[in-house]
């Protein structure tokens, strides 16, 4: 038993341990993404398997005790994901720690002025920053707004406070403006502390909590407690309070920002989604209404909650990442995981029980290796700021005529009079057919880069993304690599073919070893269909199911009685398409042949 | 120059002897105490032998504790603090130093040195520290499965004597991790000196004509090595540590050409032993016993 890890262990059965040598004789030979689809795919279960085993590091849950407890909410997601195992009820609750996916002591953050070797605002200048837009043009721009959507549901470091801030040095010539300089420097606040008692067998490997629940449960939008649960619900019939426009109210303690579960970084493209999905969560509530008269509004609120969530989860899984990933074995992957394989024979012989045969959904939970939780890594691949463009063309849906509108103003608090302006249903079109930005080097959004938010000195995102991982103790690229189980490279022009970037890489690093995370994610060539990297895309591999086979919703307790039989028919029956087309019937034209709602709409 | 030897699958070593090398690679970020087992399987070897040095409830020794570890500053400065008070301390363990000394002076005692160097180790921590024989070999036996051959590391595991070892030592230590490190590891080092001492004795007159300081000077001994790891590539001064390489600091070698007695402890270094003053004034006080008990005999 590992000590470290609540008792949790993963013990590979016989199949699993003879596909592992198989695998790592196959893939001597061949990459897995060149491998026959279905040999592909099993490559990938395979990966999964290694990872569950080596992967998955608990960091002590930093809380003392759960929430309030009664008989009878056992069937329900508490607020704060408190209570969703029985057994620990902490695990996943809103204000535990993130995990990790190394072993602690690979995640140290450097000391001394290796921490901010080599300057990360160099960094954002020469590799990041964006000279011209580089289009993802197999995506629409929802396909952006979703992640943030999901992150936003997973998990939060707070905001930063003042005090011990990151000074970085710059560089002569540097553009930072002089007025957000202190003593020539450029300042960065340090990710908020976490200030639990710590556990003797953490070692140097720093904490942080995360001030969302952790589990899969449409957090961002019914929130993370039962105070911010209570501002957002309307108290009748189990729905979301909109207003008289059919949208959103506004956050009364922040101006030009919605009021919904969580609005932390908000801008047009959460608007969006979180208004579609506060649609779909009060439609749920009057379907089960007409068939549950007797329910009552908290009854109602919940089972809506939980089939919401569920079709969210549905969504990202089959639709959101083989768009994003668009790779035959993944595709087949990502189906097996929410629905199990198309095969009779393969089901029939794997078994009921069996993920892989029959979906994840309904069946057993499990844990594996260590307590469920969000982790830093986890966090740190989710880094994928260059899908933002730096300004999109709003259309009008009606009329055909367009205009180009920066993103710098359609965030924060001109995010609700934007949406005003331009329209809820020209919106959603716009975004159906505009491209976000590749994941590569060279186009992370320059809005972002002196970047101004409330209550925050300017903000240069890009030089914050490799300081956060470097404060937070995320093993750079190479380590990171070998970590998850691929080769550590040894030059420079390993990573990538991006012209120039080798070398520019090299002049910065001189060390391949201390090329930071973000740098070689972005940097690295993809597999064929990848929209990032594969580096990125083994956390995926581990994360992505344990979201789901972790969470007793999803498992054990995704079943009629949870769901009912009408919550279970509709998260079968209904995806993004439906979703859309149920709140915004006029985009019928603009999706007409579309199969994956996050490749690009018509243009009408 | 450092000692590299690379095989792969097997080995990936770098052994650093010289005092400026040892100190420039023991100070450099990237070098870590704590071993993966990555770069071979002497490497996972290595890694696996020091694992064990973990208490039940998992936590961690002091030693193995890495630089930025909030504990070990805390443990080390509290440590330290502690054992900065000498007098007081060599004065509750004055009946231990006295038959030290009479074992320089005469190369016999009531039971062995490493008995009354573990009690007297162990009662800077706990006045009623008492070691035995049986408490001795667990010592021995920990200190014996670091450099344990394959063969005796897989017997000591598997006949439960190692387990055994490490619950004498965690049970007289009551659970405090330094002195379970002290009297189980760091003590075969003052062992060591007290055995060089009574070789230095035997010789001629010199426990007349040598000070206690010079004695203490000719009998100091650090660890003959300490091992790290380094988890990416680095170049630190002319050593080029690769990624994963085991990293052997030959501190008594490096020692040995350097006259500083604070070499030993890493006296100016982040991991500086606490017991850096506490040892050299031990050591002394034996040699002065050994010379008083031979005036007193004379």
């Amino acid at each position: 038993m590992s000590r470290e890890n609540d008792g949790f262990v993963f013990r590979p059965n016989l199949l699993q341990r003879l596909l592992d040598a198989l695998y790592r004789v196959i893939n001597v030979f061949v990459r897995w993404d060149r491998l026959p689809t279905l040999i592909g795919a099993v490559n990938l279960g395979v990966f999964r398997d290694r990872l569950r085993e080596h992967n998955l590091h608990h960091t002590g849950y930093g809380l003392e005790e759960s929430g309030d407890w009664s008989t009878g909410k056992e069937r329900w997601r508490s607020p704060d994901g408190s209570f969703n195992s029985l057994d620990h009820p902490r695990m996943g609750m809103a204000g535990s720690r993130l995990g990790r996916n190394f072993p602690l002591p690979e995640c140290v953050p450097d000391s001394g002025d290796d921490l901010l070797d080599p300057s990360p605002r160099v960094i954002s200048q020469e590799l990041l920053a964006r000279d011209t837009f580089i289009p993802a043009t197999t995506l629409n721009l929802l396909a952006a707004a979703w992640i943030q959507f999901e992150t936003h549901n997973w998990f939060s470091h707070g905001v930063p406070e003042p005090g011990n801030e990151f000074k970085i040095p710059l560089q002569p010539g540097d553009d930072w403006p002089e007025r957000e300089r202190v003593d020539g420097c450029m300042q960065i606040r340090r990710s908020l502390a976490d200030t639990t008692p710590r556990e003797t067998w953490l070692g140097a490997t720093p904490t942080f909590r995360n001030s969302n629940s952790h589990w899969w449960d449409a957090g961002q939008i019914c929130g993370s407690s039962q105070s911010r649960q209570a501002e957002i619900r309307s108290g009748t019939d189990g729905k979301i309070t909109i207003g008289p426009d059919g949208m959103l109210p506004e956050d009364p303690a922040h101006p030009g920002v919605d009021l919904t579960g969580f609005n932390d970084n908000w801008w047009v493209g959460l608007s969006l989604l979180h208004n579609l999905f506060v649609r779909e969560h009060n439609v749920l509530c009057d379907a089960l209404k007409a068939r549950y008269p007797a329910w009552g509004d908290e009854e109602l609120f919940q089972r809506a909650r939980l089939i919401n969530a569920a079709l969210i989860a549905k969504i990202h899984t089959i639709e959101w990442t083989p768009g994003i990933l668009a790779h035959p074995a993944l595709d087949f992957a990502m189906h097996a995981n929410w629905s199990g394989v198309p095969y009779r024979v393969m089901r029939a012989v794997l078994g009921e029980d069996n993920e892989a045969a029959h979906g994840i959904p309904g069946s057993p939970t499990d844990q594996h290796s260590a307590p469920y939780a969000m982790t830093e890594e986890f966090t740190s691949v989710y880094r994928l700021h260059p899908l933002l463009p730096d300004e999109m063309n709003v259309r009008w849906l009606d009329t055909g005529e367009q205009v180009s509108r920066e993103l710098v103003n359609m965030q924060g608090k001109s995010t609700r009079r934007f949406m005003e302006e331009h329209g809820f249903t020209n919106l959603l079109y716009s975004f159906g057919t505009n491209h976000p930005g590749a994941i590569r080097l060279h186009n992370y959004p320059n809005f972002l880069r002196q970047f101004e938010k409330d209550g925050q000195p300017l903000l240069d995102v890009a030089a914050i993304d490799i300081m956060r991982d470097r404060e937070r103790g995320v093993p750079r690229y190479n380590r990171f690599r070998e970590l998850v189980g691929k080769r550590r490279i040894s030059t420079f022009k390993e990573i990538t073919s991006i012209p120039g970037a080798a070398d520019k890489m090299r002049k910065i690093y001189e060390n391949v070893d201390r090329v930071d995370l973000l740098v070689g994610l972005l940097a690295e060539d993809l597999p064929e269909g990848f929209g990032f990297s594969d580096t990125a895309f083994r956390i995926f591999i581990l994360m992505a199911t344990r979201r789901l086979k972790s969470d007793r919703f999803f498992t054990d307790d995704y079943r009629p009685e949870i769901y009912t039989d009408f919550g279970l028919d509709w998260i079968n029956n209904n995806g993004m398409k439906s979703v859309l087309l149920r709140h915004v019937p006029q985009l019928g034209p603009a999706l007409e042949g579309v199969k994956n709602c996050f490749a690009p709409w018509n243009v009408l | 120059m450092a000692f590299i030897i690379t095989i792969p699958g097997i080995i990936r070593l770098v052994a650093v002897r010289t005092p400026d090398e040892v100190l420039a690679v023991n100070d450099a970020s990237m070098v870590e105490r704590s071993l993966s087992g990555r770069g071979g399987l002497v490497n996972r070897s290595v890694a696996a032998k020091l694992a064990v040095f973990r208490t039940p409830d998992g936590d961690i020794w002091p030693a193995f504790r890495d630089r930025l570890d909030p504990l070990r500053a805390a443990h080390q400065e509290t440590l330290e603090a502690a054992l900065s008070d000498v007098g007081p301390l060599l004065r509750g363990i004055a009946s231990e130093i006295v038959e030290l000394g009479s074992y320089v002076r005469t190369g016999a005692a009531h039971c062995s040195t490493g008995v009354i160097v573990q009690q007297a180790v162990g009662r800077l921590f706990f006045t009623d520290y008492a070691a035995s024989e049986e408490s001795y070999d667990a010592a021995q036996t920990l200190q014996s499965w670091l450099s344990a051959g394959p063969l005796r590391t897989y017997w000591l595991k598997r006949s439960g004597a190692l387990q055994a070892a490490l619950d004498r030592i965690m049970d007289l230590s009551r659970g405090n991790m330094a002195c379970a490190h002290a009297t189980a590891l760091a003590m075969h080092n003052i062992v060591g000196s007290i055995e060089l001492m009574r070789r230095l004795a035997r010789h001629g007159d010199n426990l007349a004509k040598i000070g206690p300081q010079d004695a203490l000077a000719q009998t100091l001994r650090a660890p003959t090595s300490v091992v790290r790891e380094a988890r990416d590539e680095r170049r630190v001064g002319p050593v080029r540590l690769r990624a994963r390489s085991l990293v052997l600091l030959a501190v008594e070698s490096a020692r040995q050409k350097r006259a500083d007695p604070g070499f030993a402890f890493f006296a100016s270094a982040w991991n500086r032993c606490p017991a850096h003053s506490v040892v050299p004034a031990l050591l002394a006080d034996v040699w002065r016993a050994a010379k008083a008990d031979r005036e007193g005999r004379a």
